[in-house]
């Protein structure tokens, strides 16, 4: 998160990944602008379609490689897949991948279209393509920028529920601080687990075991997560971008 | 996701219009410093208009929201030495930008005096408008203000 107290060594990656996003965005707004206004006029086309080669585009491959390795740095790589299966995550993905293949188009497009202009063949209206294509990539990054700042969460996240001890069920207090866990109990029984997650830290926190993640919680606040384990050992971690591999992970073993 | 969440992801696209509006105002100041025509200044400066309403509305969006996230959020205050020093960045950055529309108003102003006297072809006046210094400074200075913003989230220098 942009506004959020992270591990560190995340922070310019980060840094990097926002500026790209924000060049390209720009590029985008420039190319539409002048596409829209050109009126047939070659010099607004030809700003339109430079905004989007020599401005947009690196802005792009700078954002994509700084993606990637912030993707590294938060060790979303290292998790389950039920884990890192995201919603803001995959359309972040989405309009990166696909998006920048539908970028590359609308480049070879509005590149076809200025050969044209320049030879006097014609009169740009391919740049017309070029305008609508960058109208969706626009859309798309308004998308990514709520989906990755908002961060919407979908099957992975499942509600808390109230604490409610039954004779053959465990109770795990789960300290949350920057950033580690400290559990009450590291072997428990397999059966039904009662974990109360209280947030000791500056900075919120979530609790996610065996496909089963807590609310997220603010400082100072507690909640509960129950969860049914079988015999086994379980990875347990921090759901927030960048904890889990900063140190908010462990295993419990269930016996 | 929550109140919370919506009034952040909101600031930031917010955020994220800002500096959107400053690098295509940038790409369209770059291209007028070769120009001399009327027309065609009057054709650029069209851009710029756009790319100045979208940072006004940025700047209106980012402060706003901005502050209010920093109440909702118990692990932010606007009171916190980093937010202050991004609140002091963005009245920098928003009267500087605000003294550059000025600034770029004048080519626009000339371009549109000598159509009207029809003088429609090149004019050394009118190249010498565009590539003024003054506008120029102004814009780099709202421009490193906002980038300063930006690293001044991301590090939080104190919190």
């Amino acid at each position: 998160m942009f506004a959020a107290i992270r591990p560190a060594g995340q922070d310019f990656p980060l840094l990097l990944h926002i500026v790209g996003a924000t060049i390209v965005f720009g590029g985008l707004l420039a190319s539409i602008a002048a596409l829209a206004l050109a009126r047939g006029e070659a010099k607004l086309l030809r700003v339109g379609y430079y905004s989007l080669l020599l401005v947009a585009l690196p802005g792009m491959a700078i954002m994509w490689g700084a993606g990637e390795w912030l993707y590294h740095k938060q060790g979303w790589n290292k998790l389950p897949s039920n884990l890192k299966n995201v919603d803001w995550l995959t359309i972040g993905f989405i309009v990166g991948d696909y998006g920048g293949l539908f970028f590359i188009a609308a480049l070879v497009i509005g590149g076809i279209g200025i050969r044209r202009l320049n030879s006097g063949k014609s009169d740009g209206g391919l740049l017309k393509v070029t305008l609508v294509m960058a109208l969706v990539l626009a859309l798309g990054y308004i998308v990514a920028v709520w989906a990755m700042t908002g961060k919407p969460t979908g099957s992975t996240a499942a509600p808390a529920v109230a604490a409610s001890s039954t004779a053959t069920s465990t109770a795990v207090t789960v300290d949350a601080t920057e950033f580690k866990f400290t559990l009450t109990k590291m072997q428990v029984p397999h059966g039904t687990v009662v974990f109360t997650l209280v947030n000791q830290g500056k900075v919120s926190h979530d609790f996610s075991i065996n496909g089963k993640t807590s609310a997220l919680v603010a400082p100072g606040k507690s909640t509960t997560i129950t969860v049914s384990l079988a015999a086994g050992k379980y990875l347990y971690v921090c759901t927030v971008p960048g904890h889990a591999n900063a140190g908010m992970e462990g295993t419990l073993i269930a016996t | 996701m929550s109140y919370v969440d919506w009034i952040f992801a909101l600031h930031l696209l917010t955020a994220a219009t800002l500096v959107g509006g400053f690098v295509m105002t940038w790409i369209v100041v770059v291209v007028l410093r070769s120009v001399n025509a009327p027309d065609e200044t009057l054709s650029l400066n069209r851009i710029v208009v756009i790319g100045s309403a979208v940072i006004v509305v940025g700047l209106v969006g980012t402060i706003s929201l901005g502050i209010w996230t920093a109440f909702l959020r118990p692990e932010l205050r606007p009171w916190h030495g980093w937010a202050i020093a991004a609140i002091v960045l963005w009245a920098i950055a928003a009267a500087a930008v605000l003294r550059s529309f000025v600034e770029y108003a004048k080519p626009a102003q000339k371009a549109r005096e000598l159509i009207a006297a029809g003088k429609t072809g090149p004019s050394d006046e009118l190249r010498a408008l565009n590539r003024a210094t003054t506008g120029l400074l102004l814009r780099g200075l709202a421009s490193a203000a906002v980038v300063l913003i930006v690293i001044d989230m991301i590090y939080k220098p104190g919190a």
